[in-house]
């Protein structure tokens, strides 16, 4: 019998317009043998990143992403294949500007067996004021989605990720942005995957200078969500922000590892995530913020805020300020806590059951980071899918 | 046939293990004002918690009807349906809940689908108004940051919005500057000059009796120690005013 290694081997229908057969082999065998850098913490977390299992693995013939763009001149928005094959310097620009981001275990294992994707190109000053969808649904086995965006200077977009499933199969996926002089973009990922998937994504950016980059990620669905976000700021001025929410419920488990790393002074950043678990769901979260030596003049703030609904449910937080400068300003707020009886007892006191006042809370909590995401559609999207999770 | 009156009848409560009202007699009669004074400790915050519900605190022994029904026997959310209110000493923050949207649905919890949106938003913005308050608050989330005087302006904006039959106004002029005062004054008399507010009965708790200079009281009860051992009129909360709770105490020893 095969090994899952031999088995996943230069898949019969990769498309080499994107990467060669010999390049996806080197990959996929770096994959296997590359650790997740995720740490077991203690019993609680009960997923070992670096036991996966991926012999079940059946990767899906090539697709493409639906995707919904309004029509801008110079404006690119097609499916990564066409891309490469149409835009080869654009794609070649954008393709792996973060490589050192993307050196580890799931985002090579997803570049090496990439079989979908999508190429987002904005030129100089051209801003895309309503958002550009994408939507992945996994339907024909495992998914390995790759976004790839690419700003000239001063090019500005909103863009929207739908990832979405009609199958459980393993989703393992990359979004990398390059980012020109004094762009600006907000990617904002919904993720609702069903219900027994294990998803797992690498975000990377490389903003220039000036530019802004801003990461909404919004973790709903899947069984297990495994998501790193890396913003490598190399350039001043840069403003970069990550916001983001999860709230797994039932046996779910979500990860997030986000690392800002400013090597640069004159930069800013702004982290917040918000996490409530409820029945026996788990997560964790490890945010790093790197102000390296030399780094003068940073200003990064990272805050997180646990909320867990249930005896049984489990929250890890573990915020890292790594600060090598000493003049910037670094602010880091954590908290953690179950629902605050007092607070319970004034809505009650107002008529509304308990039942009705955990919810409200529990959606208020929810409710500053939810309004740092792009469109009211979305926003609204993102209420219900919550109001049903609580439900 | 039932008795209306919010009637609170040898009331024994405690919290933690301690003992603190030792046997209250009070009824809020609809429509009166009646101040419930008394030294800090004295009980008094005990008492609107225990009439509200409060899971902190226990009620040992007695009986509290309101308009007949049995509150101690239900939820706290069933007693501010059967039109119980309380204003908090220190109300609670929502991080995350609009002022709008927490009153809207209070609102509907105690009067189930009797104003629209848009008419809800009209009276609000109105009752706003009246208190001096921005049409900005309707967008903060719920006392997140508020000042202590946003905080007791919302209290009253919430009074003014619910409509309730019996209102329990728990220190609600300590820490307020004298405009604040002057519009939760204000608020409490635009609401009793109105249809809906004309049979409220109010009991207004405070340990000094500046906002009874706004409100006049129609009865005076003073509380020392978890009983109440003195109601007057008017008159009484001026006395209590020259010469503080000293003299009361001296008194009560006198007949004891």
């Amino acid at each position: 019998m095969p090994s899952t290694l031999e088995r996943l081997a230069v898949p019969q229908h990769a498309d080499e317009s994107i990467l060669n057969r010999g390049r996806r082999q080197e990959l996929l065998t770096k994959a296997f043998e590359s650790r997740s850098g995720r740490e077991r913490p203690g019993q609680f977390w009960k997923i070992d990143l670096d036991g996966l299992d991926f012999s079940a693995l059946d990767v899906a013939p090539p697709s493409t992403p639906q995707i919904k763009a309004p029509n801008k001149p110079g404006v690119i928005a097609c499916d990564l294949a066409t891309a490469a094959r149409k835009h080869p310097q654009l794609f070649a620009r954008a393709f792996g500007s973060a490589a050192g981001a993307l050196n580890t275990k799931f985002a090579t294992l997803a570049t090496a067996l990439c079989n979908t994707g999508a190429f987002i190109y904005v030129p100089a000053d051209q801003a895309v004021d309503d958002p550009i969808e994408i939507t992945y649904t996994v339907e024909n086995g495992a998914l390995f989605p790759y976004t790839l965006v690419l700003l000239d200077r001063g090019a500005h977009c909103t863009i929207i990720e739908r990832l979405e499933g009609r199958t459980g199969d393993t989703v393992c996926g990359i979004a990398e942005i390059s980012g020109g002089e004094n762009s600006s973009v907000t990617y904002a990922s919904e993720q609702n995957l069903p219900a027994e998937t294990q998803a797992f994504f690498t975000r990377v950016a490389a903003p220039g200078k000036d530019a802004s980059v801003t990461w909404c990620l919004a973790e709903l669905g899947a069984a297990l969500a495994v998501t790193s976000v890396d913003v490598a700021i190399d350039n001043p001025g840069v403003q970069a922000q990550l916001n983001g929410f999860f709230f797994p419920r039932d046996n779910q488990h979500v990860d997030l590892l986000s690392t800002i790393r400013h090597n640069v002074g004159e930069s800013q950043s702004q982290t917040l995530i918000k996490s409530a678990a409820t029945g026996r769901g788990q997560a964790r979260y490890l945010g790093n913020i790197r102000i390296a030596p030399h780094a003068q003049g940073t200003q990064a703030s990272l805050r997180d805020d646990a909320l867990l609904l249930s005896p049984h449910a489990h929250i890890d937080s573990v915020p890292a300020l790594e600060i090598g400068a000493n003049d910037v300003k670094a602010f880091h707020g954590a908290t953690i806590g179950a629902l605050d009886e007092n607070v319970i007892f004034y809505m009650e006191s107002r008529g509304i059951t308990r039942a009705a006042a955990e919810k409200m809370i529990a959606l208020g909590f929810f409710e500053p980071v939810i309004e740092r995401f792009p469109t009211e559609a979305l926003r609204s999207r993102l209420r219900s899918a919550l109001e049903d999770k609580i439900a | 046939m039932s008795e209306r009156g919010l009637r609170i009848q040898e009331l024994r409560a405690s919290a933690g293990g301690t003992s603190i009202l030792k046997g209250i007699n009070l009824a809020v009669e609809p429509g009166r004002v009646h101040a419930l004074m008394g030294p800090n400790g004295s009980g008094k915050s005990t008492l609107a918690f225990s009439l509200t519900g409060h899971p902190g605190f226990k009620v040992e022994s007695g009986s509290v009807t309101l308009d007949g029904l049995d509150l101690l026997a239900i939820s706290p959310d069933k007693r501010a349906k059967a039109g119980l209110f309380l204003s908090f000493q220190y109300p609670a923050a929502i991080p995350g809940v609009k002022v709008a949207n927490f009153l809207f649905a209070a609102r509907q919890a105690l009067h189930p689908g009797d104003l629209p949106p848009a008419k809800f938003r009209a009276l609000l913005l109105e009752k706003m108004d009246l208190l001096d308050m921005d049409p900005s608050f309707m967008g903060r989330y719920l006392n997140d940051g508020f000042s202590g005087g946003e905080k007791k302006r919302l209290e009253m904006l919430q009074l003014a919005m619910l409509s309730p039959k019996y209102a329990v106004l728990d220190e609600t002029d300590s820490g307020l500057d004298v405009d604040a005062l002057r519009a939760v004054g204000e608020s409490v008399n635009a609401m009793r000059a109105s249809e809906a507010g004309k049979e409220t009965g109010f009991l207004i708790i405070t340990h000094y009796p500046r906002i009874l200079q706004y409100v006049k009281p129609d009865v005076v009860h003073v509380m020392i120690d978890g009983r109440i051992v003195k109601e007057g009129d008017a008159e009484l909360a001026q006395r209590i005013e020259r010469e503080g709770y000293d003299t009361i105490r001296e008194e009560i020893a006198q007949i004891a």
